[in-house]
């Protein structure tokens, strides 16, 4: 049930981002968009390390290893989930900066008078 | 209970974040408080390294680039 309801969350996030991305006009907007997806995708790699009724991957002391094995969440997409966070931030303030510069060069950020001359 | 509210509240949070002409209401709407919807979310689907990690860059640093940007370049759109 919570595994069905993560799927759908990512996918209504995943869909607001391409619509964000493809028919905002603002550049801002349009990297918020950005953002949006790469949570979609987070969110879906988590969602499939998923264990229902199971515990966290940390094995506290006192836990056999037997019970631990079988209940525990699957760790291997939840290291690549936390590389991928980190990965994002750096990706974005790129395009945020690539931003900074058209402003500097155009004065707008309007994606439709980038190369036009209207004001 | 509260990770179904939260979920609901990423998706309706995301689509409203795009609406208003004021970019920094936007940007912080947008960048800040859904991330930590999701730090939510997270934290209930077993993964609590990354939910620490999503609330920390959700909640600081991405909302302080984005108002950079809006500060340095206009904030209404237009």
């Amino acid at each position: 049930m919570m595994q069905v309801m993560s799927f759908l969350t990512a996918a209504a996030l995943l869909i607001i981002g391409l619509w964000a991305v493809v028919y905002k006009d603002n550049l801002i907007k349009k990297v918020m968009g950005l953002t949006f997806i790469t949570d979609a995708v987070n969110l879906t790699l988590i969602t499939m390390g998923y264990n229902e009724g199971g515990i966290v991957p940390i094995r506290l002391p006192g836990t056999e290893l037997v019970v631990f094995s079988e209940k525990a969440a699957f760790a291997l997409p939840q290291a690549l989930v936390l590389t991928n966070i980190v990965i994002g931030v750096a990706t974005i303030s790129l395009i945020l900066g690539l931003c900074i510069k058209i402003h500097n060069e155009k004065k707008t950020l309007s994606s439709r008078r980038i190369w036009t001359d209207e004001r | 209970m509260i990770e179904y509210v939260m979920m609901v509240a990423a998706i309706v949070i995301a689509f409203l974040s795009l609406v208003p002409k004021d970019l920094l209401k936007a940007v912080i709407i947008g960048t800040g408080i859904q991330g930590i919807a999701l730090a939510f979310v997270y934290q209930r689907l077993l993964a609590p390294d990354v939910a620490l990690t999503q609330a920390i860059i959700a909640s600081t640093v991405m909302p302080v680039l984005f108002a950079l940007v809006v500060y340095k370049t206009e904030r209404y759109e237009k």
